[in-house]
């Protein structure tokens, strides 16, 4: 009964993206029929077509996003879990207010930072290139925090012994902690480029021409052009939805962990 | 310890906080220092004249029709926040038990979350099409003459946002309320279930007193997360129709970078400011009487 329920209630969760990818194989008369025609009477692929051909195409939106995405992940990650064991593990001058500046920039809106990056950047010459949107991407303060909670997780046993037989900071960092937080760097890593995949804010301020054009962006751009094509805006949908979908399957066990372990920590 | 190794040991902290902390000063902390100064000048995009004009931008915001437009959309579509709350702590008290099918439920539930807010947010276009869509479809089908305009009344489209939030943020608050719910003890329940309780005496009882902390971590961080968004609305709706869908966070990015003026977007910006961190206070000051580790 409960199971009955709760299908349900979940199929209306996505019931919207089960009419995305239905519409994006449907004739344009058949788009908004009523009763719903749940599977198209025959298969149009020629909206899909659409999408990943052309001067427009999602090829590039994608090799665009995906570059973008894993600089920025990779670099989050080295530089947050460097950032994270200094924090957790090394006593210096001026630690604790260190870090409480780090978790106070948390509490800055995006929108206060906009425009003297929007500003910065014209100056150095990287506004609409994508090293405007890898440069700040590479820096995450919930990175740190995250990783530094689990840092200070590890028992302080091992490093001590670590110590003991000679080993300084940097071999303990590399050879010890970092193997043994496997676990968390996938967390981090798997949530960063999810975010920096689904980032619209930031490709929307601070890039300009279209082939330098993220997924949102070019989903965007082709809904702006083709706002009359139906079909055609839910066969752009469905392409800018399946990579998250895949990652999701695939690091499912990791992006639920990190997103409830940050927050009930957090 | 000797002072000697303590220096060492400075030294090689800063080692290696040294690189990512150059980042934070470079993209968070100097610009919001100059977003700062900003404030008070009349600087907009591409004009060599900037003048200092002390607090005029903050007294216009204050003088500004669209701001208290702004302002109240802002704070229907904190309305979400709640409500997708609640509904998310029933769903995640029901697969918390046995259920079949539990993983993939979850993960069903979570799809949303994951996905990137502009491509629902055209999918939800079509679906609330007033004239022809299917939710309307739906709503008639079942004997409703005259279903809402959902995005294209000044009136509705708010609301109509803020369902869409609903069904963003409820896979989130899920997962949160699922870990909390994992720690009440079983004998507990146990003990409730010997004493005669009721389940929806259990529900209420118990387990939402239990989980009250986790309520109110939700409720904080969904506040702050919600107040900060405008990709969705501006993908969605640009604001409109009229200005009925201007949220703050939304009127900012127009000021900046429709209008360019960036001095005023900077004043609006800190009022945002303002605004969070009035909830981060809260969050602090509920942590210590609420949350217990």
């Amino acid at each position: 009964m409960m199971t009955l329920m709760m299908s349900g209630f979940a199929l209306l969760m996505i019931v919207p993206f089960i009419w995305m990818i239905s519409t994006s194989f449907k004739s344009p008369a058949d788009v908004f029929k009523y009763p719903i025609q749940w599977i198209p009477a025959s298969l149009n692929w020629e909206h899909h077509i659409k999408v990943w051909s052309g001067s427009d195409s999602f090829v590039t939106y994608y090799l665009n996003s995906l570059k973008i995405s894993l600089i920025s992940m990779a670099g989050a990650v080295f530089l947050s879990a460097f950032a994270a064991y200094g924090f957790a593990r090394i006593q210096f001058k001026g630690r604790e207010p260190l870090f409480l500046v780090y978790l106070s920039m948390m509490m800055v809106p995006p929108q206060v930072l906009f425009v003297p990056k929007f500003l910065m950047f014209e100056w150095a010459g990287i506004y609409n290139t994508h090293w405007a949107l890898i440069l700040p991407g590479m820096f995450t303060i919930f990175g740190v925090f995250m990783l530094r909670q689990f840092f200070l997780s590890v028992p302080a046993e091992i490093s001590e012994a670590a110590f003991i037989d000679g080993a300084g900071h940097f071999r303990i960092f590399f050879r010890l902690v970092l193997p043994l937080a496997k676990p968390a760097l996938a967390t981090l890593a798997i949530i960063d480029f999810s975010w920096h995949w689904n980032d619209y804010e930031n490709a929307l301020v601070f890039l300009l021409d279209k082939d330098l054009y993220t997924v949102p962006l070019g989903l965007q751009n082709f809904i702006l052009e083709n706002n009359v094509d139906y079909n055609g805006m839910m066969a752009a949908a469905t392409a800018g939805i399946i990579p998250m979908i895949l990652v999701f399957l695939i690091g499912q066990r990791y992006i639920i962990q990190g997103v409830a372990g940050s927050a009930v920590k957090g | 310890m000797n002072k000697s190794w303590m220096k060492r040991q400075s030294r090689l902290g800063y080692l290696f906080i040294g690189p990512n902390m150059l980042g934070v000063l470079l993209f968070f902390i100097i610009p919001a220092a100059y977003s700062f100064y900003l404030m008070f000048t009349d600087y907009r995009f591409m004009d060599p004249d900037t003048n200092f004009v002390g607090l005029a931008n903050i007294r216009r915001m204050l003088g500004d029709e669209i701001f208290y437009v702004a302002l109240r959309n802002t704070f229907i579509f904190l309305l979400a926040v709640p409500v997708s709350i609640l509904l998310s702590f029933l769903v995640a008290v029901a697969l918390n038990k046995s259920v079949y099918l539990q993983k993939t439920l979850r993960a069903l539930y979570f799809m949303p979350y994951i996905t990137s807010g502009v491509a629902i947010a055209f999918v939800w276009m079509l679906l609330f099409q007033p004239t022809s869509g299917p939710i309307n479809g739906f709503l008639q089908g079942i004997g409703i003459a005259h279903p809402p305009g959902w995005l294209s009344t000044t009136e509705s489209s708010m609301y109509a946002i803020d369902i869409i939030w609903i069904w963003f943020m409820l896979g989130y608050n899920m997962i949160i309320y699922l870990a909390a719910l994992q720690e009440i003890p079983e004998e507990l329940l146990e003990a409730a279930r010997i004493d005669g309780a009721r389940p929806l005496q259990t529900l209420l009882r118990i387990i939402w007193p239990l989980v009250s902390p986790t309520t109110f971590l939700l409720l904080i961080t969904g506040l702050i997360m919600t107040i900060k968004n405008f990709g969705i609305i501006q993908a969605i709706t640009q604001g409109g129709p009229g200005n009925s869908t201007t949220v703050l966070s939304l009127f900012i990015y127009q000021n900046a970078f429709r209008y360019y003026e960036m001095g005023y977007a900077a004043a609006i910006s800190w009022a945002l400011f303002v605004i969070i961190m009035i909830f981060t206070v809260l969050q602090w000051l509920g942590q210590k009487r609420w949350v217990h580790y």
